[in-house]
């Protein structure tokens, strides 16, 4: 997993830290993790942040100007706090877009069709038919706007 | 560059213009779900902002349904917008929605499904989406995408009705986030 994070948390600026308020509600913002050589990730969050102690995740996201180009991965873990120091403890490193090369593309139609399938099984519905010429008419209509 | 008019604003008028304009201009936004355990999980998503209901919609496929089956468990999610590349904004600020939703168990294909004030929103984001990525026509015209792609375009349809708001002008997490409740609206 370590191999992993040193190889991919610096392709970001930022993550998103995603944990809970005293409430139970999920409440998130952007902070810089750093390696704390010690199994952690080293956070500095300001005083106002309303999170809790336990489970939490880190997510780094980026795509390009045109939406393409996706990189993601998500940490799954635990949120401290050490004194006034907060230190999120990485359990599992989930790959996203962009990690994995071909096979992992490969995986993700694989898995995304027998997914599909169990979910219609399960709840006994049909597969519904993709309106490929609906999307199709959208796409030429952007297009010439586009065109001007 | 776009030619596309933004949405109305919409039923949030306690929302600084430029909030509005986060949500109808960033591509992409981070959605907290919480799976067993309480356990808070995070990936980035293309939110749609219904204006009129004063919620957010995000369509996901029955082939990534975790999300969903999260909701169903626990309604309580977050929406983070912190991310404005693509949005044509300059020095935007971070938007935080914190609220419920619901993903019913009904598959849509088509976005001509959706009520027509919704349905308007989506084929402004689908046309966007679609001007920045030409490559989208492969998956359209080519049989063999549509056959391994199909299920990607068979939707849950999420929909987020906010109770919270919270915003960092220009993106800054170092000051406390400004703040709406809606039960405060009306």
């Amino acid at each position: 997993m370590w191999a992993e994070i040193n190889r991919y948390l610096p392709r970001f600026k930022s993550a998103v830290l995603s944990g809970l308020e005293a409430e139970g509600r999920p409440f998130s913002l952007r902070c810089r993790p750093q390696p704390d050589g010690a199994g952690g990730l080293r956070l500095e969050l300001p005083a106002y942040v309303p999170l809790e102690a336990g489970p939490a995740s880190l997510l780094c996201h980026s795509h390009n100007e045109n939406l393409w180009n996706l990189l993601s991965f998500v940490l799954r873990g635990q949120l401290e706090k050490e004194g006034q120091a907060w230190v999120f403890r990485p359990e599992q490193f989930i790959p996203g877009a962009g990690i994995g090369g071909l096979i992992s593309y490969v995986r993700f139609l694989r898995d995304g069709r027998r997914t599909t399938r169990r979910y219609l099984e399960k709840r006994g519905l049909d597969r519904p038919r993709v309106p490929w010429q609906e999307m199709q008419e959208i796409f030429d209509l952007a297009r010439r706007e586009v065109a001007g | 560059m776009s030619k596309i008019a933004d949405p109305p604003v919409g039923l949030l008028p306690e929302l600084p213009v430029e909030v509005v304009n986060v949500f109808n201009r960033f591509f992409t936004a981070e959605l907290t779900t919480l799976g067993r355990g309480n356990v808070p999980i995070t990936w980035p998503v293309m939110p749609i902002y219904w204006a009129q209901r004063a919620a957010f919609v995000v369509l996901t496929s029955i082939g990534l349904p975790q999300k969903a089956f999260n909701i169903r468990r626990h309604p309580e999610v977050s929406l983070l917008f912190s991310y404005p590349i693509g949005s044509d904004l300059v020095n935007p600020p971070a938007v935080l929605v914190q609220g419920t939703a619901a993903a019913p168990d009904e598959v849509l294909v088509s976005v001509m499904e959706a009520e027509p004030e919704l349905l308007e929103v989506i084929l402004l984001q689908t046309r966007k989406m679609i001007q920045r990525q030409p490559a989208m026509a492969l998956y359209m015209s080519s049989p063999i995408t549509r056959y391994l792609m199909d299920w990607y375009f068979m939707r849950l349809m999420v929909t987020i009705t906010p109770h919270t708001i919270r915003w960092w002008p220009g993106g800054d997490f170092s000051i406390s986030p400004r703040c709406l409740e809606l039960s405060d609206v009306g």
